[in-house]
């Protein structure tokens, strides 16, 4: 049994691979497992999923969560955050890079594309960035590292795959990511400030602001805290479901887009296309990922990996290791999602059958994508940031510059592992 | 041609999300303020999803948005990759007449059945399904014509115009896609986005 979904896992890795389309690889191998041990009345069994996925009000929220990112960023709200993030923490030791990873924090958490995120914060950071002086390499390993931190910090679109496909709680997750993406985006600038105090380079100053007009940029920080504000505070309390949430911020970013006066046809038309699309890539994957998990389901190949994984008398921290190796290896070949839908089916029985919390196993698997996102040769933070810069200098330069911080991520791993409280304190006191 | 269907297509797809939230907003602010649960989002919700993916699906076709990975494929030679492609638009369009013959199991059972929601509605279950399925069909369609498309290309012999137009997307594309809209955004924004 278990050299079969071996078999199995290894054959759709490997359509992926050659760029075959991931949501068809995933059918594929579902709907070929199911016919060989089911025969034709396999065929049956999958049109009520088909529509029980598409009809599932819980799934709603993934276009709605990337329609409102959409909608901020094609208001122009990132580029305001940098502005007025930069005026604050633009005076700390390592200066303007501060403020790339506090915007890719704060505002990638409420967009769900990193490469549109990458591209408006990279594109209002890098000019003022070259112009004093900044180490090419930390400027654009920042940027890279900071697009990174949203798939963590919730609303995460990357979380509700991972709920929708274990049955666990999008609320709970949600809430689960904050403290980790807070001490994450933390761990970062404490690494920033540290190695400019002690690096060699020479990085000026951007000139002191007043306080009062700082206080006035800050104006520009409204908008995506109060988003964020309601859509987390609303599920913490329990006043809306995770759904109900991402409807909430839609409606409050249109709000804000109208006062920006950056409510018009043409915003609004990019803003539907694109959240079409990329929910469309997402749901379709969904859906496929639906079709393996019911041969998965029928076939028994979770208990069976279970059993399997206990057999083996593997500790949960030796299990977690071993699965941070694999994914390491993994992330280096794929992309987030994809890893996620891909791996998730057969790691998560795993995990369950060892003991480990379903929220923080949740939270580790996005930990991993994102250390996926920023190391080579596929990491595609890297090749969004090496796309924007203004210089034509080599991609390595990115990778050197982002390496340090996929080591941190490491290490924040193992934080968890350590002190698995980081992630399941807050939710346990919703 | 394909331009004009996409913003059909995205309008629908952006009335109906944008419709819902509000509905959503509506009835969260009547649960909160006035203890008056309206009950009927949460199905809707569902619906829509239901509507909207099969929309979503087909913008994403057309986009070329279905994700592939495209690290072993940009280092294979042209005729290799103009094959890669063909299978990838005949599997892809395999699974969405598989997606449609599956929906057609589920429409057939609802009508035999009378099938309705559980829910306080008990909303007759064929209206939403049928309008689901016809997107389903959509879909179905818009990924035979790329077949057709891309058989034609290659029975013509023009394998680098097959490659172009069925290549995965890659970052670069996509992030080029991204700054001619921020270049955009800021003309149409005028000096207001420079002021803090």
């Amino acid at each position: 049994m278990v050299e079969s979904v071996l078999i199995a896992f290894g054959v759709m890795v490997g359509m992926m691979l050659l760029g075959l389309p991931i949501a068809v690889a995933m059918a594929a191998v579902g709907i070929v497992g199911g016919l060989l041990a089911y025969g034709m009345p396999f065929m049956s069994s999958i049109s009520p999923v088909v529509w029980g996925v598409q009809n599932n009000p819980l799934l709603t929220s993934i276009p709605l969560f990337v329609l409102l990112g959409e909608l901020l960023l094609r208001a122009g709200i990132a580029d305001g955050m940098y502005r007025s993030l930069s005026a604050w923490l633009g005076r700390l030791p390592g200066g303007l890079l501060h403020s790339n990873i506090g915007t890719c924090a704060l505002f990638s958490a409420t967009s769900g594309s990193s490469v549109a995120t990458a591209a408006t914060v990279g594109t209002v950071a890098l000019p003022s960035l070259n112009a004093r002086n900044y180490p090419v390499g930390r400027s654009l390993g920042s940027l890279a590292a900071g697009g990174a931190l949203g798939i963590l910090i919730p609303p995460s679109v990357n979380l509700i795959v991972y709920g929708s496909l274990t049955n666990t709680s999008i609320g709970q997750l949600f809430v689960g990511g904050v403290v980790p993406g807070v001490l994450l985006t933390l761990l970062f600038m404490v690494y920033i400030a540290g190695s400019s105090l002690f690096g060699s380079a020479k990085m000026e100053k951007p000139p002191r602001i007043p306080l009062i007009e700082r206080l006035r940029g800050s104006v520009e920080l409204i908008p995506p805290l109060v988003v964020f504000v309601i859509v987390m505070g609303s599920i913490y309390s329990g006043l809306a479901t995770a759904t109900e949430s991402a409807a909430l911020g839609v409606v409050v970013a249109l709000i804000f887009a109208a006062l920006k006066k950056r409510l018009t046809w043409s915003v609004l038309r990019v803003c539907c296309v694109q959240t079409a699309r990329v929910s469309g890539m997402i749901l379709l994957i969904i859906t496929a990922a639906f079709i393996l998990n019911l041969t998965i389901s029928l076939t028994g190949v979770a208990e069976a990996m279970s059993r399997w994984i206990t057999a083996l008398g593997l500790s949960p921290t030796g299990f977690l290791l071993a699965l941070m190796l694999f994914y390491i290896l993994l992330g280096m070949f794929m992309d987030v999602l994809s890893m996620q839908v891909a791996t998730i089916p057969i790691t998560y029985p795993m995990a369950v059958a060892l003991g480990i919390d379903p929220v923080w196993f949740g939270i580790f698997v996005v930990v991993m994508c994102e250390v996926g996102l920023i190391t080579p040769p596929v990491g595609m933070n890297l090749f969004v940031v090496q796309g924007i810069r203004p210089d034509k200098g080599s991609i390595a330069d990115v990778m050197k510059g982002a390496l340090p911080f996929a080591a941190l991520m490491l290490f924040f791993t193992g934080v968890l592992i350590a002190f698995p409280a980081v992630v399941t304190w807050l939710p346990q006191q919703m | 041609m394909s331009a004009r269907i996409e913003t059909v297509l995205a309008t629908a797809f952006g009335v109906i999300f944008i419709a819902l939230s509000l509905l959503i907003t509506v009835e969260v602010l009547m649960r909160k303020l006035f203890g008056i649960s309206l009950e009927g989002s949460y199905e809707l919700g569902g619906y829509a999803l239901a509507v909207g993916s099969t929309l979503a699906f087909t913008l994403a076709l057309l986009g070329r948005n279905h994700i592939r990975i495209d690290i072993l494929h940009e280092r294979m030679p042209a005729g290799v990759q103009a094959l890669l492609n063909l299978v990838s638009v005949l599997m892809m369009a395999a699974f969405s007449a598989l997606l449609g013959y599956l929906a057609f199991g589920v429409i057939r059972d609802t009508l035999d059945f009378h099938a309705t929601a559980q829910t306080p509605w008990a909303t007759p279950l064929i209206y939403p399904q049928s309008i689901w399925y016809a997107g389903q069909v959509i879909f179905m369609v818009a990924s035979l014509v790329l077949v057709i498309k891309a058989i034609y290309w290659l029975l013509r012999g023009r394998i680098v115009h097959l490659n172009d137009y069925f290549q995965p997307k890659s970052v670069k594309q996509e992030l080029n896609e991204e700054l001619e809209d921020l270049a955009k955004r800021s003309t149409d924004a005028g000096d207001g986005s420079k002021e803090i």
